[in-house]
Formats: C-alpha cells, structure tokens, sequence
C-alpha cells in the first residue's frame, strides 16, 4: 500500500507538470489548429529564467528574500519572461504564416525549436543548472510535509501539485468566465465568424500565447524546483506534454489536464509495478494507441467534416 | 515494350548510384595521404561538449588544449584540436557522423576519444579501416579493449589512457564489501553502454560474496527519479548509480532523503563533479586521483589554472592532457621515422604503443599493458563527499 502511495504522489507531480505544458499546446491549438513544437522549448527557457532570478535573489542558500515570497517571485518572472518570448514566436514564426498550407508553420514550429535550444546553448551553456532547493533552510523542503501512512508527502512536492491546480482553475475560470475567454472560445469554434462579429482575432491569438507559454514557463520552474534544468530537457518534456494533450484530447482544456495526470499515473505506476525499463515505452504506445483509436482524445471533440 | 525499357534503365540507374555510393564510402573509408609534418596537424577530439555530460568534454577540451599549448612546441610539432560534439543524450548517430567527417579528411592524422564508451563502440570500426588511432582518456567500458563472453567491441586501433571497468567494477565492489559492509545494493543502469558494462561488473563481484542486489533501469533521458527511489528497499545499503551525468546523482540522492531511504548513492567515474554531485555522505570514483595533490604537476596544474581563470580542477582533464602527450609523442616518433612526413596514418597508430611518459600527469611512468592496449598497473580511486562538499580519498 505504502508502494502505491509513494507511486501516485511521484504520478500527480509529475503530472501536474505534463498538465500544465499540455495546456498550452491545446490552447494554441484549439485556436491557430497549430501543433506548436517549440511550446517545449519556452518550457525549458522558463526554468531557466526562474534560475536566473533565483541567483538573482540571492539563492537557494541565502535568499533575500522568504522562501514563500521567492517561490513566488521566481515563478512570476518565468510566467512573465515566457509570455513575451510566446507573443515574440507568434509574432515572427507564425503570423506571417498564418494563412500558409498548414504544415508551413509546423516547420516553422521545430525550427524554432531549435533556434530556442541551440541559442540557450550559445548563451548559457549545456551545464545543468541546479536550484538547489535542497539547500533551502537545511532541506526543509523535502523533510518537512504530511504523512499519509508511511509516507512522508515532502512540501515541495505539495507546492508542485497546489499551484498546478490554482494555475489549471485561474485558466478554466478565464476561458469559461470572462470576456476574453469568449472570444477565444469563439475563435476556437470558428475563426471567421469571429472575426465578422467583431472580435479582434489577432489579439485573442495573441493572448492564447501569452497564456499558454506563461504556464509553460509555471511548469518550467515547477519542474526544475525538484531536478535539475539543461537546455536539452524542452524536447522530451514537449513530446510527454503533447502526448498528455493527445491523450485528453488536444484543443480540450479540462482534456489537458486529465491527459497530464493519466500520463503521469502511466509512467509512475508503469515504473513501480511494470519495469522501469518500460515507463517510455508505454507512455508512447498510450500515444500510438489513441491516435489510431480515438484520434479526439477522452474528452476532445471529434472533427465532422461535411461532405 | 515501353515498360521493359523503362524498368531497364531505372535499373541501371539504380546499379550507377549504387556503385558510385560504395565508391565513396570506400574512398571516406581510406582517405590518408603523406603529410608534411612542419604543416599544422589536425587532431580530432570526440567528446560531449554539450548535454548532461558537457561539463566533461569542457574540462577534457581545456586540458587537451593546454597540452597543445605546452607540449607541441618542444616536440617540434604544431598541432590543432579540432573539436566534435556527441551529447550523451543522442546516441551514437554523432559519433558515426564525425567519424566520417574525420576519417575524410587528410589533414587530421589521430583521434582524441571518442570519450564515452558507447561512442567508442559505435565509431571503432570506422576509425580501424581507415588505420587510425584513436585514445580515449575516459571511455572505460571493459570490452572495448578485452573480450568479454565472446564479444570485444573495439578494435586493435582503439587505445585508452585510462583502466576499464574490469578494474573500476571489481574495485568499486569490494570497497563496498570490505569497507562498508553492505547486504543489499541497488545497481542502476541508463540503457547505454557505459552504465551496462559497469553495473554487470559491480554485480557480478557483489553476488560472487553473497551480497542481494537488485537491478533497475532507467532510460538515459529520465529526469525525475522519483519512482525509482520508490523502488529502493529500505534496508538496501547502497544504491550504486554509474550516470554520465553528475546532477542526476544529485537528484537521486536528494530523492532518496526526501522519501526517508537510508541508502547512500555510489557513483562510477560519470558522477565525479564536485560542483554538481555534493550529498554529503555519498561516494564516486574515478581513474584518477587528485593530481593537485601530486607534487611534480605543480607547474602543469599552475600552467592550467593561468590558461583557465576560475575552473577548478577535475577529474577528467589530467587523463585528457595525458593523452594528448600520448598522441603528440607517437606522431613525433613517426615524423622521425618518415624522415619528416607522415605517410600514413597506419604509422601514427603503430608507434602509439611505443610511447612511455616519464612523470606521468597522473602520478609515476605511464606504459602500456602488452597484454590489451590499456595502461599498465592503473587503478581506480574511491572519494566519499564531505560535509562541505568536498571529495575526500577514502579509497
């Protein structure tokens, strides 16, 4: 019992991570139809940003600031950072394309993937870069925490998973209850009538990437407060968040979230009960499966044509 | 008709490309021509200078440079590195690609590395058909210089400065048995060559004294160990962890604290960073000792430091510098032998093994085994991390 406790603690981190990376991938899709491959990379510019800004406060051993303030402060400024670097991406690699063949901005898409991760590279080298939380106030971070029979539910990781479901709820109640979120979901349905009932299309494209990549960057330092960050981790990290967007039916927020989490349960129970040699090898078998079978997702909407 | 004739020449042209295909690969295969050695010669240098394990390629490229810069003029050679990346993270498709690249090109007479084991077994053969020496300062994995159940994965071009896993194995093991007493060890492996090889090695000596072990593998692009410290016992002693890269040890031994596991992470020689890898309590080992320790490197190590203001000292560079001694020295004995050219890279690979260094970089004369081409009497050393994130020799 303690196996799977500890199993579905490491899943819903994990997952909270690949849910909140999938977002953005549904998001730009559900609006542009745009699978936006250098949506891991932001993701990797994210953590490296809140390590940035981290050093910045003084670090993880003696920080300026309280430990609270500074979780804060270093995910904000990855969140902010992120969100410029989206609306820079949208502005330069894929509006001009906007009206191409559709695979033109897919190109565009791994090409600034790699135009991300080679130049993070150039500028910072491919050391990994440790937050070094473990050095926050002799390690509270992980001793400290709640127990759940034997197992001890570190604080860190608490903090991972509330503030990937406060981040989840602040995008639900933004999409589904304001203004905004009603263009963008009118934009979804479909972008010329949109358009002709007045809504300005480029800005709510515009918003899409400022959200979705200001939670890639969330998940960037949510990820890299427990691991370690390098320039290589936006490849890997973007195809489990594009599988878990795949999975919950990519365009479908609420599917974002439940493919993150049943992704993270696949690996983490695949990992504990299977083999740990086979936690890859069935996260993408699960991909392969659903786009032969069920190519909407669990909760995606599936694609009529008219004939 | 039409057909007949159009299935002909498309078969034709097939057999064309084909052939002009296999000429090319033959000629890529023994491109080497005389070389004059009062022009700059070229020595490729196959290491990971980006990735997880770029720190590694970094140090060893400083120290490679540095034996350049302090050596070549003495032997009167003038000698470029000329630098390929293989990231640990992409397999062996770079370190075929370069091998190509290198074995094309005349003007690069030697090879430094390939670093990691598995670019080693993934380029040999390329290098072997085209006579060229290559030398590793950190590729260790056993078979790549001896035969191991029938296999032996490098080939008589292929030469190592520094002892293989059949020393590091035995050696890391028995520090373990001897020393710390242990019932139950974890051994990880990263579904790649150099943590396979170790991890058997330190297996099979832990199960020879009656230690339980339990293996678990990881793919090499896991970032978050977590379900894998679930699956450490909590009586399990040590969790042996041969990574290439540092920050990872790192992580699992945090991770291990986190979930309340009294099992002490055990790193190979991929885990030596002392920036990286510093949880207290924790071990690693590697082929070479601290040589700021070794009195006659003072003038090298100063040399180094004034050469690279503010990098530390590692592991991996000394065996590096040592090499490239090793290469500049066989080249020299060929440019003496060919009367000032260098006929062909065959000659550069024959004289490797000649080669003696009096006040080896990493302590005594360096000589070759005559029985692989491995150094004679190497050993592997043991560190344990310190409160302060030192490494302390304890073995």
């Amino acid at each position: 019992m303690d196996t799977f406790i500890q199993l579905t603690v490491d899943a819903l981190t994990l997952g909270s991570v690949y849910a909140l990376i999938a977002l953005g991938y549904t998001l730009v899709y559900g609006v542009l139809k745009l699978l936006n491959f250098a949506h891991g990379d932001v993701f990797m510019v994210g953590s490296f940003i809140g390590y940035g800004v981290l050093q910045l406060l003084g670090g993880a051993a003696s920080p300026n600031v309280p430990v609270w303030l500074l979780l804060i402060l270093i995910t904000l400024a990855a969140m902010a950072g992120c969100a410029v670097l989206g609306v820079v991406i949208e502005r330069f690699a894929y509006r001009p394309l906007r009206d191409a063949p559709r695979i033109a901005p897919l190109i565009s898409a791994l090409g600034v993937s790699f135009f991300l991760a080679n130049s993070m590279q150039l500028l910072f080298s491919a050391t990994p870069r440790s937050y070094n939380t473990f050095e926050i106030g002799n390690g509270e971070l992980y001793f400290k925490g709640f127990d759940i029979g034997n197992v001890r539910v570190p604080l860190l990781r608490i903090i991972t998973i509330v503030s990937a479901i406060v981040l989840m709820i602040a995008l639900y109640i933004l999409v589904n209850k304001t203004r905004t979120g009603k263009a963008m979901r009118a934009t979804s349905y479909d972008r010329e009538a949109a358009a002709m009932m007045g809504i300005d299309i480029d800005k709510v494209i515009r918003f899409t990437f400022i959200l979705g990549s200001a939670l890639a960057g969330a998940a960037g330092v949510l990820f890299a407060i427990r691991v370690p960050t390098t320039v290589a981790i936006g490849f890997v990290a973007g195809l489990k968040g594009f599988t878990a967007a795949v999975i919950g039916g990519i365009g479908s927020i609420p599917g974002a979230m439940v493919g993150g989490l049943i992704l993270g349960c696949a690996e983490s129970y695949t990992q504990g009960y299977i083999s740990t040699k086979w936690s890859d090898l069935v996260v993408f078998s699960i991909l392969v499966a659903f786009m032969i079978f069920r190519p909407q997702g669990l909760l995606g909407r599936a694609d009529i044509r008219k004939v | 008709m039409k057909k007949g004739i159009s299935l002909l020449l498309a078969l034709a042209a097939t057999a064309v490309v084909a052939a002009s295909a296999q000429a090319k690969h033959e000629a890529v295969g023994t491109a080497s021509k005389a070389v004059s050695c009062s022009s700059t010669l070229k020595i490729g240098f196959v290491t990971p200078l980006t990735g997880g394990a770029g720190f590694l390629g970094q140090e060893q490229m400083s120290w490679a440079q540095y034996a350049v810069k302090s050596l070549a003029k003495g032997l009167g050679l003038k000698i470029q590195i000329v630098p390929g990346d293989t990231p640990v993270e992409q397999g062996a498709t770079p370190a075929q690609d370069l091998a190509q690249k290198f074995v094309g090109d005349p003007s690069v007479v030697a090879i430094l590395g390939p670093s990691t084991s598995g670019a080693v077994a993934a380029s040999t053969q390329t290098y072997f058909q085209a006579g060229m020496a290559h030398l590793s300062p950190s590729a260790t994995r056993t078979d790549l210089t001896k035969t191991v159940a029938g296999v032996k994965e490098g080939t008589p071009a292929f030469f190592r400065d520094v002892p293989g896993d059949y020393i590091q194995g035995p050696s890391d093991a028995n520090f373990m048995i001897k020393n710390l007493k242990v019932k139950k060890v974890v051994i990880m492996d990263f579904q790649e060559p150099y943590s396979l090889g170790l991890a058997s090695a330190v297996d099979t000596t832990l199960k020879a004294a009656g230690v339980t072990t339990i293996r678990l593998s990881a793919p090499n692009t896991t970032t978050d160990y977590s379900a894998f410290v679930t699956k450490v016992p909590s009586d399990a002693d040590i969790v042996f962890f041969p990574t290439q890269k540092p920050a990872d040890a790192q992580t699992f031994a945090q991770q291990l604290l986190e979930q309340g596991k009294k099992a002490k992470v055990f790193g190979g020689d991929g885990s030596d960073d002392s920036t990286q890898f510093k949880v207290p309590g924790s071990y690693v080992s590697n082929f070479a000792p601290d040589i700021t320790g070794i009195a006659a490197d003072k003038a090298i190590v100063a040399g180094w430091q004034k050469a690279n203001p503010g990098k530390t000292v590692g592991s991996f560079g000394p065996p590096s510098y040592g090499a490239t001694q090793i290469l500049m020295n066989a080249i020299k004995l060929t440019c003496k032998a060919d009367k000032g050219v260098i006929k062909s890279r065959r000659d550069i690979l024959r004289n490797v093994k000649k080669v003696t260094i009096k006040n080896w970089i990493l302590g005594g004369t360096f000589k070759w085994s005559t029985k692989s081409n491995d150094p004679l009497n190497a050993k592997f050393y043991i560190f344990q991390i310190q409160g302060d994130g030192s490494y302390k020799l304890v073995g």
